[in-house]
């Protein structure tokens, strides 16, 4: 083990506060007239150690007050501490904030020497160094003239470029780069890594958790003058942006939760009754609840979620209505889901199953490979181009028909036609050809199932985004739309309906077709036991449509392991299981439609979400969905 | 002792930013005037012959040539209220400065009590020309004076320490000492004769007046031409190491405070 350039170890400091206020006799007489003096102490360092050895970049983030500052002082010894030792090997540099280190009267080309000075170097090696920090500092023309003429944005730089150019061994950098445009910003960074990989230990402290990222390896976390966590950046920054959010949630809850008690709105009316706390309607809740809005969600379910939810067995998130992955091509929709949580950038390369043989998903060169043995993407055009040319399918009528003319008959038979079958509960000849489309397919070795360019698992499952998102609502689980309206106990300005429309109507028209997903869940006490999260099995005299090992998801390493056999079935409005996928045939979409106009009649009740409006849409389109109906203020449309 | 051998590498290591301060002081002290560095001549000069012209009808019979004397006094006195003036907010004044970096805290007031010295230096100017215009003879002793610019600098560095420490922790401490210089101005004979004093004061100045020895071997050594007794030269000294000593000591003492109060 090298040795370390700051040892910190155990310091404590402490602050008088009541001496620091006391600055002039009368106060002084009268504090001590009244027994006040030295009796307010307030810890701003409480028993804190870092080790930071040679060329590691440091960050100290936390809130303001949380000692960051103390630290750093503490470190450079402009503070004492009161228990512990700080031991420094080397030469500090600090970045001294604008306007200290210069005097604003005396020109540019002085002040480069006086804070040399200040920073304890010699004349002879300022003038060594003058021309570069000049160069850096491109303050060429304006040598001469007083500093109290120059921008903020000169003063910036001078000042850095005189801080770093003494090649110190520790730099110290307390906020400074926040003024400066963009391209100083720039140099800065540059300057900075340059510094790090010649060697530098920097200690820096920001509030921008990004910057933090890109030049440390380390950080420290403070609060309240204690370490709340101190390892690699990455996972302390990610920590303390959690912590963040979670604090603003709450801040946010209490202000709404005042300015609700201070308004005139009686008690038992809502701005919007969101029924179903699924995606789309937790997504909408938070969104309004954030504008000021009041939302009532329920469910029939006890929990949260939706089919995204989760559920944590033995430390394994259990996807309790199959696989969620979520992917999205849309930057906003994928930053809206990661503010709540951390994601891994899981990438879903399911396998499928036929016959005892394995096969990579989704279609591609690993694929083709194992079925045929070729390992040239030109060969294998020419079979899949055979293949479907032999079976003379110019305008396909059906789901067969689309997988022959698209894939040919060895990839139809053996991966899509079983799977097809029990997933949709039909024959294929029966089944429509829209239905295969969204199936990626390539002539590359890349086993990613999903192409977009966002996707991942969150960290902990999904119930805890939920429950972050209903923070500003209230919640009722295990509550169905139709006791609730009977009860008859709220006012709603507006109702969002994010369940089956068939059902709210009471199936006048007879119900819509949907399938629905039963998991028959075990624990097995192996730690792994089948080497990937989802296995499909395509052949049609295995019941289940897949076999899910959730631990997968998140790269879990408990010793025992939770795998579900996922049977698709047909849903009746008796079941005690949920709608899951809306079977959208033209059969479907008939009624559909006339159950649509009589949506359109209930002005006060929107119906949305996949089985509002019974289609078929991805995770990322019911968030971007939901957050637009929330932007178009539902609740003023019709005023 | 490490922590002695410690504070010199300090002390060489920043004896630049010594230089770079006092430099920084006396460009700024002039700088747009037009007469620039020539006003430290000039200034005492004026002041002598305003204050000749109004306390020669009092005192001229009594002191023989008085605008030396006077100038002696004055320029004397002044430099150790302002050197200690500007010392007593060396620490508060570079606050944001000390809070951001570690320098030894006593540089700064080290480099406000030379810049006043150096101002003082020049202001020897204005006494050659005042002794030439009133002819006095230049005698050998004068060499004396650079010495004696020693033991009045140390004196008030020592008293710069001081005030600069308890400036800290009380601000009252200016509007104190105020009171206090102009109180010690008029017990000090700088434009009088001492023997116009009630004996009574007159051996209390004499025995507890530290400028007092100092302007007296001044005016020795310049006018009367001979070496000061030993009286005065050893008091001086001792004035001027013992409140070195105190000075010193008390800041050294409660320096690592002095970033909780500024």
């Amino acid at each position: 083990m090298g040795k370390n350039i700051i040892d910190v170890d155990h310091v404590s400091v402490r602050f008088n506060l009541a001496n620091q206020k006391v600055n002039n006799l009368k106060e002084y007489a009268i504090k001590a007239a009244r027994h006040e003096l030295m009796f307010q102490e307030f810890m701003a360092l409480k028993d804190v150690s870092l080790h930071v050895k040679p060329g590691e970049a440091w960050a100290l983030i936390g809130t303001n007050g949380a000692g960051k500052s103390t630290l750093l002082k503490v470190i450079s010894g402009i503070l004492k501490p009161y228990l512990g030792t700080v031991k420094v090997r080397g030469k500090i540099a600090p970045m001294i904030e604008l306007g200290a280190g210069f005097d604003m009267q005396l020109t540019a080309r002085e002040n480069i020497f006086l804070n040399g000075a200040v920073l304890g170097h010699s004349r002879q090696y300022m003038e060594e160094h003058f021309d570069e920090i000049v160069r850096f500092a491109e303050i060429g023309d304006f040598l001469d003239s007083p500093i109290m003429n120059f921008s903020s944005g000169m003063k910036a730089r001078l000042g850095f470029a005189v801080a770093t150019m003494a090649d110190p061994d520790i730099l110290i950098c307390d906020e400074v780069l926040s003024v400066g445009d963009a391209n100083f910003r720039r140099k800065c960074n540059n300057r900075m890594e340059e510094m790090l990989s010649g060697g530098t230990t920097l200690l820096y402290v920001s509030h921008n958790m990004d910057s933090v990222r890109e030049l440390c390896d380390h950080a420290l976390w403070l609060e309240h003058g204690e370490v709340i966590m101190s390892g690699d950046a990455e996972s302390v920054c990610s920590a303390y942006e959690r912590r963040g959010a979670e604090r603003y949630r709450i801040e946010r809850r209490e202000r709404r939760e005042k300015a609700a008690a201070m308004s005139l709105q009686p008690s038992g009316s809502y701005d919007y009754l969101v029924v179903g706390a699924g995606l789309f309607g937790s997504t909408f809740a938070f969104d309004a609840s954030n504008s000021g809005k009041s939302c009532l969600v329920i469910d029939k379910r006890e929990h949260v979620g939706g089919t995204c939810y989760t559920k944590n067995i033995n430390g394994i998130n259990v996807h309790q209505y199959g696989p969620h992955i979520y992917h999205t091509k849309n930057k906003n929709t994928w930053m809206f889901l990661v503010q709540f949580t951390q994601f891994y950038a899981y990438i879903h390369s399911p396998l499928a199953s036929y016959r005892g043989n394995l096969y990579n998903l989704p279609f591609n060169m690993n694929t083709f490979a194992q079925l045929w043995g070729e390992s040239s993407p030109e060969k294998v055009r020419k079979i899949i181009e055979e293949q479907t040319a032999a079976e003379h399918i110019t305008s396909p009528r059906n789901l067969e028909e689309q997988a022959l003319a698209m894939y040919g008959r060895d990839i139809y038979e053996r991966l899509i036609k079983g799977y097809s079958e029990k997933m949709w509960g039909h024959p294929c000849r029966e089944l429509p050809a829209d239905l295969i489309s969204d199936m990626a397919f390539g002539y590359t070795y890349r086993n990613e199932y999903f192409q977009e360019r966002y996707f991942g698992i969150p960290v902990g499952g999904y119930t805890q985004i939920f429950d972050n998102m209903l923070e500003g609502a209230d919640v009722q689980l295990g509550t169905s739309y139709k006791d609730l309206m009977r009860e008859n106990r709220y006012k709603f300005g507006r109702i969002i309906y994010t369940g089956p429309i068939d059902e709210y109507f009471d199936y006048c028209y007879g119900p819509l077709e949907y399938r629905t997903v039963r998991l028959e869940t075990e624990k097995l006490p192996t730690d792994n036991y089948q080497g990937v999260s989802v296995i499909h099995y395509t052949d049609a005299d295995v019941p289940y449509t897949r076999r899910i090992e959730h631990k997968h998801f998140e790269y879990g390493q408990e010793n025992i392991t939770i795998v579900s056999k996922e049977y698709e079935e047909a849903w009746t409005p008796d079941s005690s299981l949920i709608p899951a996928i809306p079977v959208v045939t033209e059969k479907n979409i008939a009624l559909y439609q006339k159950y649509r106009q009589l949506a359109q009649r209930e002005t006060n009740v929107i119906f949305c979400g996949r089985l509002g409006t019974f289609r078929r849409i991805g995770m990322g389109q019911t968030i971007e969905e939901a957050r637009r109906l929330s932007k178009s203020d539902p609740l003023h449309r019709h005023y | 002792m490490s922590t002695l051998k410690f504070r010199i590498r300090m002390f060489i290591k920043y004896k630049g930013l010594i230089r770079e301060l006092v430099s920084r002081d006396l460009k700024l002290k002039y700088r747009r005037s037009f007469l620039g560095y020539l006003w430290s001549i000039l200034n005492p000069l004026l002041v002598m012959i305003v204050m000749t012209v109004v306390f020669s009808a009092m005192f001229s019979r009594n002191i023989e040539n008085y605008p030396v004397y006077l100038l002696i006094g004055r320029m004397t006195f002044d430099f150790m209220t302002t050197s200690t003036n500007q010392a007593m907010n060396s620490v508060t004044g570079n606050a944001a400065l000390l809070k951001k970096t570690y320098i030894p805290k006593y540089i700064f007031t080290v480099a406000k009590v030379t810049s006043a010295l150096v101002d003082y230096a020049f202001s020897l100017g204005a006494l050659i020309i005042v002794m030439i215009f009133t002819r006095t003879p230049f005698h050998l002793s004068m060499l004396l004076i650079p010495i004696l610019m020693i033991q009045l600098y140390i004196f008030c560095l020592g008293v710069g320490f001081l005030l600069a420490e308890l400036n800290v922790y009380f601000r009252d401490i200016q509007y104190i000492y105020k009171a206090i210089t102009t109180a010690w101005m008029y017990l000090t004979p700088i434009f009088y004769p001492i023997d116009i004093l009630p004996a009574g004061l007159r051996l209390m100045i004499e025995n507890g007046n530290a400028m007092y020895y100092y302007i007296m071997q001044f005016r020795i050594i310049v006018l009367e031409g001979v070496l000061p007794s030993a009286k005065l030269f050893v008091g001086g000294w001792v004035f001027a190491l013992a409140m070195f000593a105190i000075g010193l000591s008390v800041f050294q003492k409660h320096k690592d405070n002095f970033i909780l109060y500024i």
